[in-house]
C-alpha cells in the first residue's frame, strides 16, 4: 500500500500523468496535501528516506498557524 | 528599450550572451532546480537559462534566472550589461522621479488565443510544473504578478495592487497563496473577508522584465505599480482587461489565471524554501479557486529558484527595495545620501546621511523602521556618514569598526513587527530591531576622539587617474 512520504497517510490521489505516456505521475496526499512526482529522488518520495525535519503529523496540521488570521465579520448594516 | 513581453527580453538576453539554452534531456526533478540553483553561484554576470527538453513533457519551454545577475538586471532596465550596482540603483532612482506614467490599454493580447474554463481547467496541462527545494510541500508558482483591487474602493486604480507572492499548486484548479500581512494584497483580502466575500484576483505569469521588478517593489498602498513600470520603461506599460474579472493585467503576459481567493478559508500549505534562506514551515493559508486560464501559443513558463542567498530573488528585489526607502527618507530628511537595502529584501538596511546635529543619525535609523517596508523588514539598520558608500561593504565595515562604541551606539527596540518568515522572530512576526549608529558623533554629542580623521590627500584623485593611465599604457 502506498503511503505519504511526509505524514504516512494512506489516501493518495493522482493529480496528473505525464503528457508523454508512462514517464511519471504527480501524486498528492489527501491529509497533508504533500505533492510529489514519482520520478523524484527517494528523499522526496519514500517514507523511510524522507527527512525527519520535514515530516508532518495530524497534530502539526491542526496546530499550524493561520496566515493571515481571519478577521471578524463586520456587520453590513 | 522597453520590452512588451518576456519573449522579446529573452531575445535580448540571447544576443547579449546572457541566455544559456539547455537542450539535453533532463528530469524535471532535481535537474531544473539544481541547474537554476547552480547558475546563481556563477556571480554577478550569470546568464538566464532556457530549458526545452524535460522528460515526460512535450515541447516545454522553461525560463529561469531571468533577473538573476546584475548583468541581467541592467539589461531589464535597458542599461549596458556591465553597469555597476550603485549606478543601477541611481538610474532606478532617477527614473522613479518620472513616476507616475499612466499605462496604455491595448487590444488583442496574445494570451487570449487559448483558454480553459470551469471544471475543464487543469493547470498541470498548461504549465510544466516542478519542485524547487527538497522540503517544499509541492510545486510552486513564485514569479507571478498578482493583481487585485481594494474591495471597498474598487474603481480606485491607485489602490489596486500588482504584487509577487508565492503560490502553491494544490489541485487541477486549486492554489494556495501567501499574503504576508504587511503586503498590500493582505489588506485587500482583509477587507473582503470582513464583508464575508471572496477576493477576485488575476495571476499573470511570464511577464516583461519590468513588470516583475515593479511587482516586487515595496511601493506605498496607494501607488500604482503600472505607473512605476511606465516610468522605469520610459514608455507607458501596455495592459489589457482580463476577460473574466475585468482586472487590468499586462498585455504581454504568457499566462493569465483568473479566479478568487476564497473568503474566510484557510488550508495547510507549505513548507516552502523562502528568500530568508530558510523554509517557512507549514501554515494554514488562503485557497484560490481558478475559474479561467488564458495563455499564449507555445507558452514560456518562467520560474524562479530561491534558496540560500544570493539567488535570483536577491537581484530582483535589490534596487527596487533601496529606491522607495530612499525616496521616503528624503521626504523628511534631505540629508540622506544613499540607501542600500539589497540584503534579504531589506531585513538589513544601510543608510548614509549627513548629520544635522548630535543624535540625528539614529533618528534617521528610527525613521527607516517606521516606513511601510520597515513594518515587515529593517531588522538591522546601519547608519553611516555621508562619505561612506553603503554599497561598499569594506567602507561600511570600516565605519562599524572605527565609529561604533557599543556603550551608546547600539539601539535596540523590543517587540516590533517583522514578517513571520524571519526565522529569528519569536513568536513568528515579532522581533527586537537594532539600529547601529556608525556615524561620527557631532555637537553636542562629543563622545569619542574623532577630531583627527584621516582623509584622502587632496592630490590623491589626480594620482589615481595618473596611475590608471600608466597601467593602461604599460599593457
Amino acid at each position: 500500500m502506498m503511503i505519504c512520504p511526509r505524514c504516512a497517510y494512506d489516501s493518495i490521489d493522482r493529480l496528473y500523468t505525464s503528457p508523454v505516456a508512462g514517464v511519471w505521475e504527480v501524486l498528492q496526499c489527501q491529509q497533508c496535501l504533500y505533492c510529489w512526482r514519482t520520478t523524484e529522488p527517494d528523499r522526496r518520495t519514500k517514507r523511510d528516506a524522507y527527512p525527519e525535519q520535514f515530516k508532518m503529523t495530524l497534530e502539526d496540521i491542526k496546530n499550524a498557524p493561520e496566515v493571515p488570521s481571519i478577521p471578524p465579520l463586520i456587520s453590513q448594516n | 528599450m522597453a520590452y512588451d513581453d518576456l519573449r522579446s527580453f529573452l531575445d535580448t538576453l540571447d544576443k547579449q550572451g546572457q541566455l544559456l539554452r539547455i537542450t539535453e534531456g533532463l528530469s524535471p526533478e532535481p535537474d531544473l532546480a539544481a541547474a537554476a540553483n547552480a547558475v546563481t553561484r556563477l556571480g554577478d554576470t550569470a546568464p538566464a537559462l532556457l530549458f526545452n527538453n524535460v522528460k515526460g513533457f512535450t515541447n516545454p519551454r522553461i525560463a529561469m534566472n531571468v533577473h538573476g545577475s546584475w548583468a541581467n538586471h541592467a539589461l531589464a532596465l535597458g542599461l549596458p550589461k556591465d553597469t555597476g550596482i550603485k549606478a543601477q540603483v541611481d538610474e532606478f532612482s532617477a527614473r522613479w522621479a518620472k513616476f507616475p506614467v499612466k499605462p496604455e490599454w491595448r487590444d488583442n493580447p496574445p494570451w487570449a488565443r487559448n483558454t480553459q474554463e470551469g471544471d475543464d481547467i487543469n493547470i498541470f496541462e498548461v504549465l510544466p510544473l516542478f519542485r524547487l527545494n527538497d522540503g517544499d510541500g509541492g510545486f510552486y508558482i513564485d514569479k507571478a504578478a498578482v493583481i487585485s483591487r481594494d474591495p471597498n474602493d474598487p474603481e480606485n486604480s491607485d489602490k489596486q495592487n500588482v504584487g509577487m507572492y508565492r503560490i502553491e499548486v494544490k489541485g487541477a484548479r486549486k492554489l494556495g497563496l501567501q499574503p504576508v500581512p504587511m503586503h498590500d494584497i493582505a489588506q485587500h483580502l482583509r477587507k473582503a473577508e470582513e464583508k464575508g466575500e471572496d477576493l477576485p484576483i488575476a495571476i499573470t505569469l511570464g511577464n516583461d522584465p519590468v513588470i516583475s521588478i515593479v511587482a516586487s517593489t515595496p511601493m506605498e498602498y496607494d501607488q500604482n505599480e503600472y505607473e512605476l513600470a511606465g516610468a522605469l520603461r520610459g514608455a507607458p506599460a501596455p495592459i489589457a482587461k482580463a476577460p473574466l474579472t475585468g482586472l487590468p493585467v499586462p498585455w504581454g503576459s504568457e499566462v493569465v489565471i483568473e479566479g478568487v481567493i476564497e473568503g474566510r478559508r484557510r488550508e495547510i500549505e507549505g513548507p516552502f524554501g523562502e528568500f530568508t534562506g530558510h523554509y517557512s514551515g507549514g501554515r494554514n493559508m488562503t485557497v484560490i479557486r481558478i475559474d479561467k486560464i488564458s495563455y499564449r501559443d507555445n507558452l514560456v513558463f518562467e520560474h524562479l529558484y530561491l534558496g540560500m542567498p544570493w539567488t535570483e530573488i536577491d537581484y530582483l528585489m535589490a534596487a527596487n527595495t533601496c529606491v522607495p526607502l530612499y525616496e521616503q527618507l528624503k521626504q523628511d530628511f534631505p540629508e540622506v545620501q544613499s540607501v542600500n537595502a539589497t540584503y534579504t529584501h531589506g531585513l538589513a538596511v544601510i543608510v548614509s546621511t549627513k548629520k544635522r546635529y548630535g543624535g540625528f543619525a539614529r533618528t534617521v535609523g528610527m525613521r527607516v523602521l517606521t516606513t511601510p517596508h520597515g513594518l515587515g523588514y529593517a531588522k538591522i539598520v546601519i547608519v553611516v556618514d555621508e562619505d561612506v558608500d553603503p554599497f561598499n561593504l569594506p567602507q561600511v565595515m570600516w565605519a562599524l569598526t572605527a565609529k561604533v562604541n557599543p556603550a551608546g551606539d547600539l539601539i535596540t527596540i523590543p517587540n516590533l513587527s517583522v514578517l513571520e518568515l524571519d526565522p529569528g522572530s519569536q513568536p513568528p512576526g515579532i522581533t527586537d530591531k537594532l539600529i547601529i549608529d556608525a556615524t561620527t558623533p557631532v555637537e553636542p554629542d562629543n563622545r569619542g576622539h574623532y577630531g583627527q580623521q584621516v582623509h584622502d590627500l587632496p592630490e590623491a584623485a589626480a594620482w589615481l587617474a595618473k596611475l590608471q593611465s600608466l597601467i593602461a599604457s604599460a599593457r
